[in-house]
Parts: C-alpha cells; structure tokens; sequence
C-alpha cells in the first residue's frame, strides 16, 4: 500500500499549477497539520492496515517545505510502525524553502527522497513560469539535499514551451546531469483551466522532435524512461505502484486515495477539511473501469498490460500493434514502443 | 356541389405557403385563437424545425359568403421537387390553385415549375402576391413578371399579408368566386383519387381522397383500380387538423379520409383510384404511377450489430412512407445494410435524420447515386444502382444516366458564374429568357448524378442565395462513364466507389484523395489514399501518422478525470467506422462528391 499526503501551502502561484494549494492561508498550517493526523489515524483503522505494510509515502504539494518538520513529529510518530523497513519516503520540495535545516529535519523524521520542484536552470524562463526561486537557489537546495546524505534525488523539469529553444534545454540538461540526482521528471507544459496560462494557451508548445531529443538525451545519462514524465537509475516505487493499480492512501485536503477499488475524495477546501478531516466522498470503480485504467496507465509505463486483461478481440488489436512495431509481447505482457502515443494506443485496443 | 371549392396552395419554399394556410384556416374561424399553434398544416418535428411542407395536408373549411355556406377544401401540396408526383396528385385533385408569390422576391424556378403540374390539370389559376407589407415588396413589378414568364392576366392578383392577415377576406371571397365548383356525376358509380396516403397508429393506414363521381360510403365493398384488390370502408372523415368529423359518406367534389383498417400504408398508394367493388368504373383517374426513386444511397448501422434494427427502422418508416424503398446489400467496407431508394435528396436527408432522431441509431450514408442503365456486350441491360456493382469495363457496351430538365432563375448579375456551372456540370442549354432587365430563366438538360451532391448549395453560394431552382427527370442519355476506386491503406473501399465521366475522372481522383486527406485524422498509423480507375493508381495522398496522444501527468489524483477523458475520447471513435485498421468518419462516406 502507498500513503499519499497533501500540503497545501505556497508561497507563490506558479501560472502552470491548478493544484489544490493557498498562498494566503498560512495561519491554518498548524490546524491542517492537526487535521492530516486525525485522518490518518482513521484511514489506518478504518482499512486496517497493519504494521509495515506502507511500501512508500509521498508527501506533495502545494509545497511541503512550507510546512517546517517540527508540525510532520506526530503524523510520522504514527505513521512510523505502519512503514515497511525499506519504504521509499518521498518530500517535495521548492529550492527555496528547503533550507538545509528542513531538509534535515525531515530527514529525520524518515525522508530518504527528495524531489524538487526546479523546471528549469533558465533565470528567464523560471520567471515567465511564475516561479520563484532562481538557478543558483536550485543548485544550492540539491548540493545541500546531497551533502546531508539523501539517498535519493530527482528534480522537476518542464520542457514542450514557447519559451524554449535546443539550446536552453541542453543547458538545462548540462546543469541537471551535473548534480548529484538520479531520477529526472521531465513534464510537458499543459495548459489547465484556472491557471493564469490558461489565457495564454500559446505559452504551450511542443516539437515532437525536439522532445525525442530530450528523452535520448536522458536516457544517455542512464537515467531509464520508465513512463512518458519519468526517468531515473532506479524508478520512483511510489509513481510505478500507481501504474501498477495498487492501492494507495490520499490525506490531505484534495488528495485522492484508492482503496478495495473504491476512490475517496476527502474535502479540497482546506477550511472544510479541517473542520472534518474524516469525511469523504466516494467513487466506486467497476470491473470495465479498472480494466480500462490498468490498459491506460500500464501503456503510458514501463508495467505493460497482460493479455489476461484483454478479450479476444482487443487482444488481436493488440497484436496487430505488435506487427507494427508499436508494441513489444513477452511473457504474456505487451509492452509500449512509444509513450508517446500511450493514449491512442489504449483507444486502438479497447473495446 | 356548386357550393364546394377545391384548391391548392403552390409556392416556392418560403414566399409564405404555411403561414397563408394558417391565416386562411383563422379566417374560416376553424381553429380558435388558443388552438393555433403557428404552421398548423407542418405536423412532423422535421418539417416545423426547417420550414418545409413534406407531408400535404387537407382540411375542410366552412365559409360564409352574402349569406350562402360555402365548403371551402384546402389542398396543401409539399413544397420540395422530390414530392412533385404527390404535387401532381394533389392538384388533380383541385380544381383551382392558389400561386403565391413572394412580392419581394418574384418569380422563382419552383414557381414556374408547379406552375406547369397546374397547367396540365386545367386548374384555375389566382395569383396572389404575399407579403405586400415588406418595405422591399414591389407587387406590380412582381405582377408584370407573373404575366410575362407564366403568361396568366395578374390584373386582378390578390395582393395579401399572411402575416399581418392583410387581404385574406377578399382572398376568401375571391376562391368563391373565382374558382369553379367541382364537376363530377353524383349518381354514377364510386370514382375517387388517393392524393395521399399515411399511417396512423389507432385506425391503421388511412388514404385522403377527392372523390369524382358517385360517393363513398360507410360499410362499403371498394376496390383498388390499381391491383384490383378489395377493403371495405370502416369509417369515413373529412380532414382537419385538429378536429376531424366523421360522416357517413363522401360524396362527389367533396374530399375525405377513409379508413380501411390496413396495417401498411403500402396498400393505399398516391395516384391510384377507390371504385365501387360491385359496379367498378370503367376508367381510373388519371394515370397511376407507383412512386419511383430517384437517388439510391447504402445506408448502414455503424455498430454492425445494429443491422436488424435498422431493418426494423426501415419497416417502420415504410408503414408512413409508401415511396421508400430499400433491399439488404453487404458492403465490403461496411458490413450489413441496406440500399435506399429515395424520390430525391430531400427525401434521403429527411429519412436518414428520422432514422437517426426517431429510433436513435448512428448511421453511415453513403454518398447517393442515381441509377445507370448499363448495356452489355451481350445486348443486355442491367440497371446499377451502387457504383461499387459497375461490371467490368471489358463487358460494357455503352452506359446511360438520366438526366433531369433545370430550371434556374437567377438576378443577371450572377447569369455568367450560374452558366459557368452548369458547363462544368456538363449541361446542355435549352432555353435562355430574360423575364425583365434584372432576372434571367435558364432551362438546361442536366445529368442528374452532377446534382445529387451539392449542387444546390453551390449554386446558392455562387449567388448570394438569389438564384432558386427546380428539376424534372427526363430521360436517359450515353455517357463515356468509368468508376473510381478509393483505396484505403492499400484496399478498396466498396462503399466509397463513384462513377464519373472519364474526361473529369483525373480531376476527381485528385480532389477526391485531397478531400478524402482533409476528413481522414492522423492515426497510429501513416494511411495511404489512392485513387485509381481499375489498377490503375490516378492520384494518392498520405495521411501522416499521429505524433503524439498522451498526458504528461497521470498519478493517484489524475487517473479518475483520465479515465473519463479517454471515455469521451472513444465515444467520439465509436463514431467512426473501421476498416481494418483504419478509422474514417462518417462524413468520408458522404464527401465522395463534394469536392469543387
């Protein structure tokens, strides 16, 4: 089981991000803080999920390095027994609000993995993104992340804007693959609604070209494809085991959890979740659902889809693609060729 | 029966038909105030929303003129050329007609045309000019241009507002006195035209009839002069929109429904004639003709398992409309389907969105083709209806289409673009008049598969919507005709073949596979389009494959919103036909033609 946790504080908007996250509510932090244990302590009852069965825990944002370690004490004192021994403990985290000291302090507390939010190593295009932060203050967060001892580094990148050019991306990767990281996630821009670039639509722009040269370019590093946004010498286990369908934890206001096929939605309005942390409103997956998830997210990832998932007639759809070089078949998985067209394969298969 | 009227209303599309019935039906203090809805006569939701009369309606009126009662029957005709041999029944059973015409507008190509179907049934003819109250009427240019292109006396022409019911008394009292009662011997034996006929789910098919001689009565033995076959009268009706009123007999110049308790429609067809079974007349009236399709189109189901409720649709359909025709074909391409006979374009538009709003099923038309009479080596004749059935060119002697009489009116201004068109439609000019200084009638010798697919909207465009139009079948005329093939990543796509005149047949290819290129979407993978004239390629385009299809973010929150993103996706696919491994859109089975 995965355990998703939410925070969501910012310090700033950044005109790309439509997730559930407030600049102007700092003063709840504590509260929140308060909140996210409660619920906690009845998601593990209420599944009962019995010690060490937490195979990783992903904290996200919003920006969890607005949060200082001291308010995470009692939710990782609960959390701790539930934790397997070699969980993966992921933080995200903004270049300049992870000082070394939260950094430290989360270590602490049991973060072995760190990933910030660094989209790019371009002062200029950094800016025009709405973020706040700088090159400099990026590489200082992750030589300090990596002085501390992290065991595990991945930095965001975002590429596919009007804003780059084959140069800027190159320095970009330069400067990436000179820092002690070994995960990339490297996100095409996309425009969503109630963003401020959801007026300025052109600010997203792609040249499929240029993004194959960048997925070669990282993968020369030795950092392995492993979806269409992620690479890394060793895949992120919280990101996979989401492809791979399995169940998962969401606390926080707006976080998402998944548990015995049903999807549960706590309240996204942080002034509504404080109030009752434990309320959800639910989703129940059918059998046709979950089927069509696991083709979707396992052609979007290294996972693959089984042909025992498949009926007879998706399945020669399936192997016609494999006639056509789009998709590889071993050990009874299919496999996909080019992430790429993850989505349009999944339509081309399913009934 | 002298104080019994029988007429029409005849009219090009929108100079005002409907709106005058209604105002006339007002009048007659028929319909109350509370119960007029506006186009009281345009039953069908097809009709209402686009404004046009598909189906005629009739009803009985009672009017008081300087104290004497009168019975005014009014004959609604279909406004549309596919209908024009239910017009013809109609008028036969009038004996006046009413010709509107827009005071704005003027003369147009409908107009003359319904003109001459009243001509030949002797009606007499009251011109009535309508919408006088525009601020752009002019009823006396319109009533010199009456005179000069139809040559009747527009001296005494109504001049009238359906609108605002402006003139619609004198209207009234002008049928009194203008058009003649019926003749017709009342004591001779039953003699009645069907001018239309439907389907009614409580009394079962009903015919509307003007009955000529003699009467029909209640409980009476009748007999179909067409296939002799016999019914007896279960009840009697004379029309109303809203009210209809029984009585126990029809009797001569009177109009009526008759219910004979059939479960098809198919039974009681246009143009044939009621007589007593006993003491049958000797003549029918008139000549009787059963409907005959024009245009042919492959009507498919795109989900393939649907073909038996299609075939049910069909069924349905047919119960109300007695002209459709339709036989089983299996297409290569498409599957299961059937081949539909309609009177006309109209027509096929009309069913094919019925089928599709009434009975909820997603269809692939075709695109439509006339019917060619192919002349073998061997001297015989084969009649091909589906361009994809051609036989081998090695086997045909000559091949002949029909061709159609087009009557175009048109302001001079756009005469020369209106003439060009018609060149590269391959007409022949027949008549060219000038009706005054400003408007031009041109009549052309046309082959009727240049005007199955858009020909209509073109010349509408080309005109700035000024110049109108109409068609009469004429006869059959050689042609140096091939097929055209499309392939698709490689195949023959049946259901997409055409005929063409060779000399165009390299020009169509390439607009075909550039059209086909446009309507084809990127795909996973490149599709070939090609064109060719047996095996032999014309023209080929390249559908390049897809790029990209994916999100960048996908992970615990996102799977549920991606998820209903794909399913909006595939439903949008569902609608688009494979074949093999390709999908085309519905819209490339009828883009064939439209390539100008």
């Amino acid at each position: 089981m995965l355990l998703y946790l939410h925070i969501p504080f910012c310090d700033s908007k950044c005109h790309y991000c439509s997730f559930n996250s407030y600049v102007e509510k700092f003063h709840l932090k504590e509260h929140y803080m308060q909140s996210v244990h409660q619920q906690l302590l009845k998601d593990l009852e209420r599944f009962h999920v019995t010690h060490g069965a937490i195979e990783s825990l992903f904290i996200g944002g919003g920006t969890p390095s607005t949060v200082p370690p001291k308010l995470y004490e009692p939710f990782f004192k609960t959390l701790r027994p539930y934790l397997s021994t070699t969980a993966e403990c992921t933080a995200e985290a903004n270049p300049n609000s992870a000082t070394s000291s939260w950094l430290a302090g989360m270590q602490q507390l049991g973060i072995n993995r760190v990933s910030f939010g660094v989209q790019s190593f371009n002062n200029a295009k950094l800016k025009r993104l709405g973020r706040s932060h700088s090159r400099d203050d990026a590489i200082r967060a992750v030589t300090n992340a990596a002085a501390l001892g992290i065991a595990h580094i991945s930095l965001d990148l975002i590429y596919a804007t009007a804003f780059d050019t084959p140069s800027l991306l190159q320095a970009d990767l330069k400067q990436t693959f000179a820092l002690p990281i070994d995960h990339v996630s490297a996100y095409a821009l996309s425009i969503e609604a109630g963003t401020v670039f959801a007026n300025r639509p052109e600010v997203a722009k792609e040249h499929l070209t240029q993004t194959r040269q960048l997925f070669s370019a990282i993968e020369q590093h030795g950092f392995k494809q492993y979806e269409i946004s992620n690479f890394g010498i060793s895949p992120s286990q919280h990101n996979l085991s989401y492809w791979r369908h399995l169940p998962y934890l969401g606390i926080g206001a707006g976080a998402v959890g998944c548990v015995n096929n049903i999807r549960y939605y706590p309240h996204r309005n942080i002034e509504a979740y404080i109030q009752s942390p434990c309320f959800n409103t639910r989703e129940t997956l059918h059998d046709s659902e979950i089927k069509s998830e696991r083709i979707f997210l396992g052609l979007r990832s290294i996972v693959g889809v089984s042909r025992h998932l498949l009926g007879a007639a998706e399945f020669q759809r399936a192997q016609l693609l494999v006639d056509a070089k789009k998709l590889t078949f071993h050990d009874n998985v299919f496999y996909n060729t080019d992430y790429l067209l993850s989505d349009e394969i999944a339509l081309f298969i399913e009934d | 029966m002298e104080h019994i009227r029988n007429f029409s209303i005849i009219a090009h599309i929108d100079h005002g038909k409907s709106t005058l019935a209604d105002r006339i039906i007002q009048e007659c203090g028929s319909v109350s105030e509370r119960e007029m809805t506006t186009q009281m006569m345009d039953t069908m939701d097809i009709e209402q929303e686009r404004g046009i009369t598909i189906k005629a309606q009739s009803v009985r009126l009672d009017y008081v003129k300087d104290g004497k009662h009168y019975v005014l029957n009014l004959i609604d005709t279909p406004g549309h050329v596919d209908f024009s041999y239910e017009v013809s029944k109609s008028l036969a059973s009038s004996d006046g007609a009413l010709l509107i015409v827009d005071a704005a507008q003027g003369v147009e190509a409908q107009t003359i045309a319904n003109v001459y179907l009243a001509l030949d049934n002797d009606l007499e003819l009251l011109p009535v000019i309508n919408k006088i109250d525009l601020p752009a009427a002019e009823p006396e240019r319109v009533a010199e241009e009456i005179e000069s292109t139809i040559g009747i006396d527009a001296t005494d022409a109504l001049m009238v507002s359906a609108k605002s019911g402006m003139g619609i008394r004198e209207l009234l009292d002008a049928i009194v006195d203008r058009i003649p009662p019926p003749s017709g011997h009342p004591d001779a034996t039953t003699k009645a035209i069907i001018y239309d006929s439907w389907f009614d789910p409580y009394l079962g098919a009903l015919a509307l009839v003007r009955v000529f001689d003699g009467a029909i009565r209640k409980g009476q033995q009748v007999m179909l002069m067409s296939n002799k076959e016999q019914h007896q009268v279960l009840d009697l009706m004379y029309p109303h929109p809203l009210k209809r009123q029984k009585t126990p007999a029809i009797k001569s110049g009177e109009i009526g429904i008759v219910v004979l308790g059939l479960k098809e429609v198919s039974v009681v067809n246009v143009g044939d004639t009621i007589t007593d079974a006993k003491n049958p007349a000797t003549e029918s009236v008139g000549e009787y003709e059963p409907a005959k399709p024009f245009v042919f189109a492959g009507i498919y189901p795109i989900d393939t398992d649907r073909f038996e409720e299609l075939r049910d649709a069909l069924d349905k359909l047919k119960l109300n409309d007695s002209s459709l025709s339709y036989e089983p074909e299996t297409s290569v391409a498409l599957g299961f389907g059937f081949r539909v006979g309609f009177l006309g374009m109209l027509h096929m538009e009309v069913i094919k969105e019925r089928l599709e709003r009434e009975f909820n099923l997603d269809l692939i038309a075709t695109a439509p083709s006339v019917v060619y009479h192919v002349y073998l080596n061997d001297g015989s004749m084969v009649e091909v209806q589906n361009p994809s059935q051609l036989p081998d060119g090695t086997k045909i002697d000559r091949i002949e289409e029909p061709y159609v009489r087009a009557t175009v009116i048109t302001p001079t201004e756009y005469l020369g673009n209106i003439m060009n068109l018609l060149v590269s439609k391959r007409g022949i000019q027949e008549k060219m008049d000038y009706m005054n200084e400003e408007r031009v009638l041109l009549e052309y010798a046309l082959p009727m598969n240049e005007i199955v697919v858009d020909f209509y909207d073109t010349l509408k465009s080309i005109s700035k919507g000024y110049a109108s139009f109409d068609y009469e079948p004429t006869r059959f005329r050689e042609g140096d005709l091939v097929k055209l093939d499309l392939k698709i990543a490689g195949d023959v796509v049946d259901a997409l073949s055409v005929i063409v005149p060779r000399t165009s047949s390299l020009s169509r290819g390439r607009a075909l596979v550039k059209n086909m290129k446009e309507i084809v979407p990127r795909q996973l993978f490149e599709v070939a389009i090609q064109a060719s004239l047996g095996n032999k390629v014309i023209a080929r385009e390249t559908v390049k494959s897809m790029g990209k299809n994916v999100t960048a973010k996908c992970y615990g929150g996102d799977i549920t919103r991606k998820r209903k993103l794909l399913e909006k996706q595939k439903a949008g696919k569902k609608r688009m036909k494979s074949i093999g491994k390709v999908q085309l859109p519905q819209e490339a089975f009828m883009s064939v033609l439209k390539m100008d």
